[in-house]
């Protein structure tokens, strides 16, 4: 069963005349595990794409399900939840507090969940390690390097064992090195760690370490394919005129 | 607001009409869509300036419609420039425009302080959605200064949403809480502790 599953999703901003459709009759569905990059040039319905997808909208037409389970007929509590429980999201900046911990960092989706203290920062030291940091745990993000403190923010992002998690240009700002490192964590949390990643990204280097890139345009998808590394990557960017 | 140092900057650097200094702000902080200087504030602000003598007219000169003052740099205004380049600058989070909102929904029959949060939330991510598209179109090569400008507009949008996250979590302690209220004044004369103080120190 798909993670996340779109049909016929459509976005209409504004009525009558002024009406801009952003998302055109979409379907897209990611299985678990999956590492999805979105690719397109702006104002092609990426944003918008995500946005749905993160319950952050509501579409105009078609459905969305996350793990099985229409978002239509949810409550806001329950969206609400499921933001919380089934979606992690990477960013462009890592935004970690300063006050606390690596590990207080990590722990904090799931305390802010209501989850025992004890028990968050079991979770959070799993992740912490996973992502090669058990040995500084207990330092504050300013007495970690740049890259340390990207590793706590995806750890941060899986903690509560996200279905899906969404990456909207994490790799923005960055520069080409930490770029090339943040995506690999994001591949090694989709091969190893089983999670579903939609990323949109606009910088090919990072799109190359998907399993498939959507290609957008003018609100639909124009293309779809699964790729192996970097020259399959170009080979597709080829086929749709984006390089 | 930084209108009237950056104009002593920018004299420092040429003699100046009023039209030459709104269009070089504009161009320094992004352009009129970031910040938009209304002429009135930029003829105001000189006229305070020349008053004060940190600047001062040095002549007139005509490019198709109506006379243009030129000024000048005084050496006073020049020291003040200076000054305010040995000054830092305050962050200002502390007054915030959405706790405001959110707060007085907490307090409000028939508001939902959860519905606010959520209509945040999705003005920020379309905000940022924005911000990371302005910022895709910029060349660092040679605009690295605005590109930097919008990085920082995405750190802050960012660690808004993280907070909004914060706030969505706690709200029903929050609601729990009482509301803030003012610190009681008051009534009458105001103590005599002070010259009671003064009459013991006296005394002893």
């Amino acid at each position: 069963m798909a993670i996340v599953e779109a049909k016929q999703l459509t976005k209409v901003y504004g009525s009558g005349e002024t009406a801009v459709t952003a998302l055109d009759h979409v379907d897209l569905s990611v299985a678990p595990g999956e590492f999805v990059a979105v690719m397109g040039p702006s104002g092609c319905g990426k944003s918008t794409l995500m946005n749905l997808l993160g319950g952050l909208d509501t579409p105009t037409e078609g459905s969305i399900s996350i793990d099985g389970k229409e978002v239509a007929g949810m409550t806001d509590e329950e969206l609400t939840k499921l933001r919380r429980r089934r979606f992690g999201f990477v960013f462009q900046f890592f935004n970690l507090i300063p006050v606390l911990t690596a590990i207080e960092n990590a722990a904090l989706p799931l305390t802010l969940d209501g989850m025992s203290e004890a028990e968050a920062r079991a979770k959070a030291a799993d992740w912490l390690a996973k992502v090669g940091l058990s040995d500084r745990m207990k330092n504050r993000p300013d007495q970690l390097s740049g890259g340390q403190q990207q590793r706590v923010a995806v750890a941060r992002a899986l903690v509560t064992d996200p279905a899906l998690v969404l990456a909207d240009e994490p790799t923005g700002n960055l520069d080409s090195r930490s770029s090339e490192e943040i995506a690999g964590l994001l591949k090694t949390a989709s091969d190893e760690w089983g999670r579903a990643i939609l990323m949109v990204t606009h910088d090919p280097r990072i799109a190359a370490h998907a399993h498939r890139i959507v290609f957008m345009e003018d609100g639909r998808i124009i293309d779809d394919t699964q790729i192996a590394g970097s020259d399959d990557a170009r080979k597709a960017m080829e086929k749709v005129g984006l390089l | 607001m930084p209108v009237r140092h950056a104009i002593l900057g920018l004299l420092d650097q040429r003699p100046r009409h009023g039209y030459d200094l709104r269009a070089a702000f504009e161009a320094l902080v992004g352009g009129p869509a970031v910040w938009e200087l209304k002429p009135a504030q930029v003829y105001t602000t000189l006229d305070r300036l020349e008053r004060d003598g940190l600047v001062a007219p040095v002549e007139r000169v005509r490019i198709g419609g109506p006379d243009r003052v030129v000024y000048q740099l005084t050496d006073d205004g020049r020291s003040a420039l200076h000054g305010w380049f040995a000054q830092g600058v305050h962050g200002d989070h502390v007054r915030d425009t959405f706790f405001v909102k959110l707060m007085v929904a907490v307090a409000t029959t028939g508001a939902d302080p959860r519905a606010v949060i959520r209509q945040q939330r999705i003005t920020l991510y379309r905000d940022l959605h924005a911000l990371t598209h302005n910022r895709a179109t910029i060349d660092r090569t040679c605009d690295l200064a605005r590109a930097m400008l919008l990085d920082k507009a995405v750190m802050h949008l960012e660690a808004d949403l993280r907070w909004l996250d914060m706030v969505e979590a706690r709200l029903g302690e929050i609601e729990q809480q009482p509301m803030p209220q003012p610190l009681p004044r008051r009534r009458g004369r105001p103590p005599r502790a002070a010259e009671d103080d003064a009459t013991e120190m006296a005394a002893g």
